[in-house]
This record gives structure tokens, sequence and C-alpha cells, in this order.
């Protein structure tokens, strides 16, 4: 639960922070697939022990042990390359089961323990997480042809023909690439990812009717969720970028250092697992402040019966006669 | 009768006085004054040049032929459309709209007309519907070394570009544009025994060959169109909307230019005393072993222009860099540039078809805007490009070989020049993010990944291929050239090559010339090889390590390769299809038994016994006892496939840090070294130095033995690549996923 007055981003941090079980079972996943790329290439860079470039290669960057092994070994690497697709699929679909029980299990608050119960929350969300997944793919590929390549086409007819390279159109269409693309892809990757949460916290059961809640839940408030997005999405390409600078400066030409930076980009990962719980975690506390206020329900009580006050004596008030001018009198008995 | 005794002399002469003479200014056969008028709309050029000419030769001339290279644009039968499938580099022609030609109207000679002797020829197919090659018949011989003048009109009409010359919109690019004379060549001139005409047809990876002279152009055209050319401008006048332009320059065979109304024009100057670098001078005049001084003398200031699309505007400073660098290090190694200007041209990103591309003075680069961006800012392919194209200004250019008939005298040595300058400047000509880049020099070494099919010399259209005349024209002379170098050492391979350039600049040399050049400077004027000895070698014995452990120190040039190696590789690369390839066969280390077992001299049974019966075995004391003391007994082979012998270091290396170097001469097919030593083999390299730049296969040239420890470099690569992987699969979590 998250304080109503805390930002979204904010809320986000703290998930972070608070699940880190959640992250580890992320990073288990992608240090899994990495395991299975590992022993793919086995074969294929056994040449670097073999071969004449062994020192070089230890020392770093060789332009001519790489260049020679690109030109001379590419049928080693061609043999290992269908089995680093099938780990790239093995990955993707693992990866929407997994992010599917990673959801489920971040709405319920559940922090231990954390394996076991994503793997059975995801089974009961895969199929529902696949639909909105080929959703948004369908999605992503209409729009895009919509917004961005057909304007771009019409661009290329008002370029007329043999336009000059680097013109005003051809500079409008590179913009209007990367700025309308970029719009359209958050925007479907926004409802996409309120979609997964509404199914999460099972407030549809079906990708269909989970995309109708994430359209409520945008209504009049999309930048605020594209912002969020983007604000996350710089978090991780900046963990990205420093981890990577760091393993390549890293350089090891031992054992121990190899060790060494296995180590290290493995952290790299993990924090990058971190930041993607942050970031549901905020779009989660983003999405309750946008929930529409339920009604109060009707609270039940015992019946209880009432008390009965004894009823007062009643009082008879007299009749009201006629008055004897009203009624005749009576007949006067004679007696006679 | 004269001419009998003569001829024979004078051919005796000129190949006696060719290692010897160098000219400081080439022999002039030509001289064109050019007007040329261009309608910018129509795209349709009208020229008059006055062309004088000189026959150059003791023989009577009866004809002439001039090559109108724009008519393989003419329609798709032309020999050049139907050998590039109407393609080149990748750039297609445009069928539709885009074909041009050049007609001559009118030639005459002394006031009469000679277009009744017009004649098309194909030389080198015969292909009857190509109209690139022009036969004049005279109507009297051009007596020996007589001068004619010649008034030559003609129309032309400029095609959509897409090799080399052409237009796209307002942007023209006029490459061999002109009616220009073939070269006739007297007997002695690039080793011909006999006199004749060199005039080729226009083919899809022929280039080009021209005589010597002057130049002067006027162009006229809309005031609006900025013009740059060959040479400097001499005059300008503008009247009624139109300017016609004036440029003039001595001492070329080819003169091309350039109009676009877009250009922008940025100008520096080349100045030897701050551009020339002071280290670069010292490192040269140790190699060549000339003074500094006598290096910079000759150098002079060289105004640049850039003619650059506004779009690309910034990116001038690039071409900048590589030009000084390249006029700066052709200067030390070859000769200073003798020219006064150097002009480059940006052509537009839709017209680079006429892009990579070199003149006399003026060459064309090509690039895009994102070449100027990060992070592809330091893919240096336009500096790459300006100084392969300026290279071109001396390979082909000052030393003017025939590109028609020696397409690597001038492709090849330029690749091999030009990779040679991207990478002393660059490092990495081809750099990523992360530090991750290659060399030039590397990129054009993975031709050894295949074999050819065609010697390196061979007529430009008459390799199997388009790719073949690629693959052999650029990267595999240059790798060939890069070999040589590395066998005889950068002393004498340098003083060789610019004895090369100094004697052959302003002249038409060789392949054979080239050659002659390098032997001279590598071995001593025709100097024979010394005979080595055939059939395998092999160096056996514990005296070959003994007690002396010492590592043999590095040699930089090895005296193994001797003139008649060197021989032999020209012959079996540059006139053959040969091919390298090292390998290390068996690599091994046993250890040798401990205690003697078997029959003595007295036939006594020892450390076994005789009697056939008996069941026991007789336990190994060995095998605990003396395991992993040693001594070792090495053998190790190593193996040459191929026909090309190259001296080659073999380096074993063992267990206790020590190594032992030898170098094998190549001959034989294979070479066994076997010694007992007290430490146990741990691997075998062949070439370590990687001076074998034509090994065929770098990967089979080294071997470790099995349980030798140490840091592992497949799994530093495995795990980089694992992260490489991770990093693409995490960025499932950027896009929402």
């Amino acid at each position: 639960m998250t304080s109503k007055k805390s930002s979204p981003f904010s809320a986000g941090l703290s998930s972070a922070l608070a699940f880190p079980r959640l992250a580890g079972v992320l990073w288990l996943l992608l240090a899994a697939v990495g395991l299975l790329v590992y022993v793919a290439l086995k074969g294929a860079v056994k040449p670097f022990d073999d071969g004449p470039f062994r020192e070089a290669i230890l020392q770093g960057w060789s332009s001519w042990g790489m260049a020679s092994w690109i030109g001379f070994k590419s049928r080693e690497m061609a043999v290992s390359m269908p089995v680093i697709y099938f780990c790239a699929l093995v990955f993707f679909l693992l990866h929407l089961y997994v992010t599917a029980g990673v959801l489920r299990v971040l709405v319920l608050g559940v922090h231990r323990p954390v394996l076991r119960r994503v793997l059975s929350e995801g089974a009961s969300l895969f199929r529902p997480t696949l639909w909105a997944t080929l959703r948004f793919a369908i999605s992503l590929a209409f729009w895009e042809a919509l917004l961005v390549a057909a304007p771009l086409s019409l661009f290329e007819k008002l370029a007329g023909d043999d336009p000059i390279p680097n013109d005003v159109w051809a500079v409008t269409s590179e913009l209007w690439t990367v700025v309308v693309g970029a719009i359209v892809l958050f925007n479907v990757m926004a409802r996409y990812d309120l979609a997964r949460i509404a199914l999460a916290k099972d407030d549809a059961p079906t990708a269909r009717g989970a995309y109708r809640v994430a359209k409520e839940r945008l209504r009049g408030a999309r930048p605020s969720a594209i912002g969020l997005l983007l604000a996350w999405l710089v978090v991780s390409a900046v963990l990205q970028v420093l981890f990577t600078n760091l393993g390549i400066r890293m350089n090891p030409s031992t054992g121990a250092g190899l060790a060494l930076f296995v180590v290290v980009r493995q952290l790299g990962f993990f924090l990058l697992a971190m930041s993607r719980v942050g970031f549901w975690g905020a779009l989660m506390a983003w999405e309750e402040a946008r929930r529409p206020v339920p009604l109060p329900m009707p609270v039940w009580k015992p019946w209880v019966p009432e008390k009965v006050a004894a009823p007062e004596p009643a009082v008879l008030e007299p009749a009201v006669e006629p008055a004897p001018e009203d009624v005749p009198a009576p007949p006067q008995e004679q007696l006679g | 009768m004269r001419a009998l005794v003569l001829a024979p002399l004078a051919l005796a002469v000129c190949l006696a006085a060719a290692p010897a003479l160098a000219l400081d200014a080439p022999t002039k056969l030509v001289d064109y004054d050019i007007q040329v008028e261009l309608h910018p709309d129509t795209k349709l050029v009208d020229g008059t040049e006055t062309l004088r000419w000189t026959n150059p030769s003791g023989d009577r001339v009866a004809d002439l032929k001039f090559h109108l290279y724009w008519n393989a644009f003419r329609n798709n039968r032309s020999t050049f459309f139907k050998e590039s499938g109407g393609q080149l580099r990748g750039d297609k022609a445009d069928v539709e709209k885009g074909w041009g030609y050049v007609d001559v109207t009118s030639m005459a000679w002394n006031g009469q007309e000679l277009a009744k002797g017009f004649r098309f020829e194909s030389p080198d197919d015969g292909n009857p519907d190509d109209r690139t090659v022009l036969s004049v018949a005279l109507p009297r011989p051009v007596e020996a070394h007589e001068t004619i003048e010649l008034k030559i009109a003609w129309k032309g009409k400029v095609p959509r570009v897409f090799a080399r010359a052409g237009y796209v919109r307002d942007f023209f690019f006029f490459g061999q544009w002109f009616p220009k004379i073939g070269v006739y060549e007297p007997a002695g001139l690039r080793r011909r025994t006999t006199s004749g005409w060199n005039c080729h047809q226009y083919h899809a990876n022929s280039e080009f060959y021209a005589d010597w002279g002057d130049y002067k152009v006027s162009m006229t055209l809309p005031e609006r169109f900025v013009v740059a050319s060959a040479g400097a401008k001499v005059d300008e006048k503008k009247a009624g909307g139109k300017k016609t332009v004036t440029f003039v320059q001595k001492d070329i065979h080819d003169f091309a230019w350039t109009t676009d109304p877009r250009y922008v024009v940025k100008e520096d100057v080349f100045d030897p005393a701050k551009d020339l670098p002071q280290e670069e001078v010292e490192k040269v005049s140790k190699l060549l072993g000339r003074s500094p001084a006598e290096l910079r003398a000759g150098f002079h200031p060289v105004t640049l222009r850039f003619y650059m699309q506004p779009d690309h505007e910034k990116q001038w400073l690039k071409y900048q860099g590589a030009q000084k660098w390249a006029l700066a290090w052709f200067g030390l190694y070859a000769f200073p540039y003798p020219y006064a200007q150097v002009s480059v041209i940006d052509p537009p990103e839709d017209g680079l078809g006429a892009g990579g591309m070199e003149y006399q003075t003026l060459y064309t680069v090509g690039t895009n805007k994102w070449l100027g961006r990060w992070p592809l800012n330091k893919v240096r392919f336009p500096e790459m490009v300006a100084i392969h194209e300026f290279g071109h200004g001396y390979w082909y250019g000052l030393v003017a070989s025939n590109e028609f008939e020696e397409s690597w005298m001038d492709e090849g040595v330029n690749s091999f020049t030009e990779a040679e300058m991207c990478d002393r400047k660059y490092g990495m000509f081809l750099e990523f993010p992360f530090g991750v880049g290659f060399q030039d020099e590397h990129t054009q070494r993975l031709i050894v990944t295949s074999h050819d099919y065609d010697p390196i010399i061979t007529s430009s259209w008459g390799y199997a291929s388009g790719n073949s005349y690629g693959r052999n024209s650029y990267p595999r002379t240059a790798t060939a050239i890069t070999q040589i170098r590395r066998m005889v050492g950068e002393e004498r391979f340098w003083r060789g090559f610019r004895a090369y350039a100094e004697r052959w600049r302003f002249d038409h040399p060789t392949s054979e010339d080239f050659f002659d050049a390098i032997q001279a400077g590598a071995f001593g004027p025709a100097s024979p090889a010394r005979d080595a000895a055939p059939g395998q070698a092999t160096l056996t014995g514990a005296s070959v390590l003994g007690q002396a452990d010492v590592v043999m120190p590095l040699k930089t040039d090895n005296p193994a390769f001797t003139a008649r190696e060197y021989r032999g590789l020209i012959r079996r690369t540059f006139y053959g299809t040969g091919f390298v390839d090292f390998r290390v066969l068996e690599a091994r280390s046993d250890e040798l038994a401990g205690e003697f077992t078997g029959f003595n001299d007295l036939r006594k049974a020892t450390n076994f016994t005789e009697d056939l019966k008996d069941k026991k075995k007789k336990k190994d004391k060995d095998k605990k006892k003396d395991k992993d003391k040693g001594p070792w007994e090495t053998r190790v082979i190593v193996g040459r496939d191929g026909d090309i012998v190259l001296p080659v270091d073999v380096v074993l290396t063992f267990e206790n840090g020590k190594t032992y170097r030898t170098t094998w001469d190549g001959h034989g097919k294979w070479l066994r070294l076997r010694t007992t030593y007290n430490s146990r083999l741990a691997k075998v390299e062949v070439d370590p130095e990687q001076k074998v730049v034509m090994d065929g296969d770098p990967w089979n040239n080294a071997r470790h033995l099995k349980d030798w420890k140490g840091p592992s470099a497949a799994r530093k690569v495995q795990a980089y690549a694992v992260h490489l992987a991770q990093i693409v699969f995490s960025s499932l979590w950027a896009i929402g996923l």
C-alpha cells in the first residue's frame, strides 16, 4: 500500500527497495538464459584459446584477432546462432510468464516465498498475458503504420521528384519518425502495461477486458502515464550504460578478474531488474490514484427486534350523544 | 633501313636507361584548349576543343584513336552496360531518362574535315554496338614526332549519374567528358616491343589512361552555378545571366570539373612549416637515409578547396585533416606534391555515383550526414575515402600507370598506401563505441579467407567477374605488397618504394618497373637469389637447447627471404593465384621412460621377465616414482599448404617459461623440430609476429598443449558475448514488455 500523498515515482522507488526478491527472480531468468548462451558459444570461442590470439585478447581488443575470427571462423559462429535464437525465443516466452507472476505478487504484496509464488501466479496469468502481448504488437504495428508510415509517404510525395537530400521534407520525415514514433510507442506501451496490471489485480479476466480497463485509467491522464514510463526508461538506460561501460573498462585478463567482471555485470543486471520492479510499482501507484472511488457497501447488522412499549390504557371518551332535541323523545309509556 | 637499325637501339637505350632516369616534368604530348557550354535544363553540352597532339614515336601514324567515354551510357548495347548490367558500385543507371552520349560533329585538320574517316572500333571485345572508341582515318600520316592541331566540335548529353559522371538535379560532374585522344605508345614505352595505339573501350571494371599535357578549359553556364575544377581559375566573365569561367592546369593527363549552385566552399592551405609533422620527417629521414632538409625540400604551400554540400558543411574538417596528412605522408614517402592546389568535391547523397573517384588535382569523396554525428563520427569512412582518392593523384595521377591493363598498379598500390596512412593517423579507421574497431589493413587482409581464380595482373575486363577485379586490384595487391614489406624490412622496402615513385613520376610504368624498384631497394640492383637447399629441414638434438636457454632476438627482416623468394612471391601472386597457409601439424611432449627396460648387450633381460608363461605382471614402478620429472622428448611438425614459399618463424614455449625460436625458410612442405629437454612443451606458435600476412588461416598457427593452464581468452570472449546477449534480452524491459 502506498501513501496517497507520495508521488508514483517515489512509490516505485519504494517498491524497488521493498521487493528485491522479485528483482532477483527477474535477474534469475536473465542469468539462466545467459547460461544457455554461454554453453551454446563454447565451441565457437574455443579457437581463442587454441589459436594465436590468446594473449592479445586477454590484453584487450585485438583488431586482427577479431577481424580474422569474423572472417575465418564465421562457420563456427553460424552453428551457434540457431541456439542463440532459440534462447531468445525461450527468454521472451519465459519473460512474459515470469513478469505476469511478478506483477501479481507485487499486487499482493507478498515478500516470501517469492519464486514459488511468482511461478504459480504466472501460470494463471500466462494465457491472457500472451494475448495482451499479441494485441500490443498488433496495436503498435497498426498505429505506427497509420501515424508514422502513412504521413512519411505523404511527405515523400510532397517532396516531389528528385528532392534535395536532407531538405526540409527529409528532416521533417526524420523528426516525425522519431517523435511521433516514440509517442505512439509510449502510448501503446502505457496501455499494455496498465492492461497487465489490470490482469494482475483481477480487474478483468481476459486481455480484452484488461485493455478496456486500461483505456479507462488512461482517460485524461495519458501524459502523466507516459511521463512515468519515460522517467523509468531513463533510469534503466543510465544503469545499462554505466555498467556496460564499467564492464568494458574492467577488461579482465586473469581468471579472478573475469570472475569479478561477471559479478559486477550481474549486479548491474540485478539493479536493472530492480528498476523494472520499481517501474511497475510506480505504475501501480499511479493506477491506484486513478481508480474510481467505489460506492459504499451496505453494512450488515444482526436483526434485533424492536422493543414494543406497553400500550397505554384506552381512554374511553363518552360517546357523543345527540342532543335531546335532536332525537325524538321516546314515546312516553302510558301506563294505564 | 634506318628505322631497322635505330629502333632496336632506341629500345635498348630505353630499357637500359629506365632504372636511372627520373623526370621532373612529364613528356607532354597533348595540349587541350576546350570551350564548353552547359545547358542545365536540357542537360546538353556544346563543346569545341583545339587539340595539339605530338606523335611520340618514330613511326608515321595513319590514324587517330579517341576515347568517347560517355557513349558507354548511350544505350544498353554498350560494352560498359553489358558488362556492368547497368550498375556500378551498387548505383543503378536510370534506364528511363538517364542516358547520355558524346558525339563528335566535326574534326578538322588544317581546314580539312575528317568526319568521313570516322569509324567506331571495339578492339577488346568486338562489340559492334560499342561507341567508346572512335578511329579517325587521316588524309596523310602524321610524321614521326610531328605535332598536329585538330579542331574538334562535339555535342553531348549528360547522363544521370551512376558511374562517375553525370547529373542529379543541378549537380553536374564532368569526368572523362570530352573527346580524348588515346595513347600512342612507341616501342620501348612500358616495355612494348612495337609501337601502337593503346586505346581501350570503356569497360565496367576499367578506368583510364592518357598522355600528359596542358589543359585550358572554359565553361559557360548560368551565373548561379558554383564551379569547381582541376587547375586554377584564371578568368571569369559574366554576360546575360551566364558566366564563362576559365581554368588552366599544366602537366596532367586528365581534367575534370563539376558544378552545383549549392556548393559551400571552404578554403585552407597546406603549409609545410606547420602541417609537416617534425617527428614524421625525422622518422622518414632515418628510414630512407636522407637528411630532414633534403626531405623538406620540394614541399610548398598547396591551396585546398573543399566544395561541400550544405548538409555536410561541418564535415569539411574531416577532409581537411585527412588531406593535410596525405600531403605530408606522400611528400615524405614518395615525393612532394607538385601542383599548386587540390579541390575536394562532396557530391549530394543521391549523387554518390560520382563519389569516391579520382582525377588530377581534384577528387570526389562521399559521405552522409550521420557520419558527422555521434556515434558514427569515428567511423572514418569519409577520411579513408579522401586519403584513398587523393592517393590516386599519385598512383595513376603522377605515376601514370595504365589503369586498363594493370589496374593493380593504381588501385592496389593506393589501397596499400591508404591503409598505411589511415592506420597511422587514426589507429582504427572503423571505430565504434566502447573501444571496438578495426584497422584498415586488417580489413584488407581478410581477402585471404578465400582463394582466387585470377592473377593480380589481368586486364581489367579480363577478370572472371567484377568481384574478382575488386579482390585482385585492391585488397589482394595491398596484402601482397604488405607481405613484401614484412619480408624485406622497413628500411629496404621504403627506399625501394620511394625510388619507384621518384623514377616513374610523370611517366608510364609497368608492373615489372614496380617489382624491379622494390627489388633494387631490398636486395641491391639485379641481385640473383641465393640458392636455398630444397626439401624439408630438420633440427634435432638436445644441443638445440641444452643449457643455452635463451630467447633468440627478434629479427626485423629475414635473411632467408632473398631475391629468389621475392620473385617467387611475385610469380605466384601477381602472375598467379597462389596462396600459403602455415599450420601446426603436430605438437607433443612425451616423458622419456626412466629405467632401462629390455635386453642389454649381454642378452640379459632387464626389468622384465623372459618367461612367457609367467603371468605375474611386473609392477611399473616408474609410474609413481619418477612421474613428471622429465626429461621430455618434444616433437613439433609445422606444415605449409599452398605454393607460395616464405620464411616463417617458429617459437616453442616450454612450461618453465623458456622459449626456443627458429626460422624455417619455407622450402619443402614441412619442418620437424625434435628435442629432449627437461621441461614439457606448453605451446607452439608459427609466425607469432604475423609477418606472413598472406597466411590463409592464422587460426591454425598455434597449438597449446592440452594441459597447459593459464587465463582463458575463450572464456573472456564467451563472457562478453553472453553479456551482450543479456543486454539485448534485457532491452525488452526497456520497451515495456
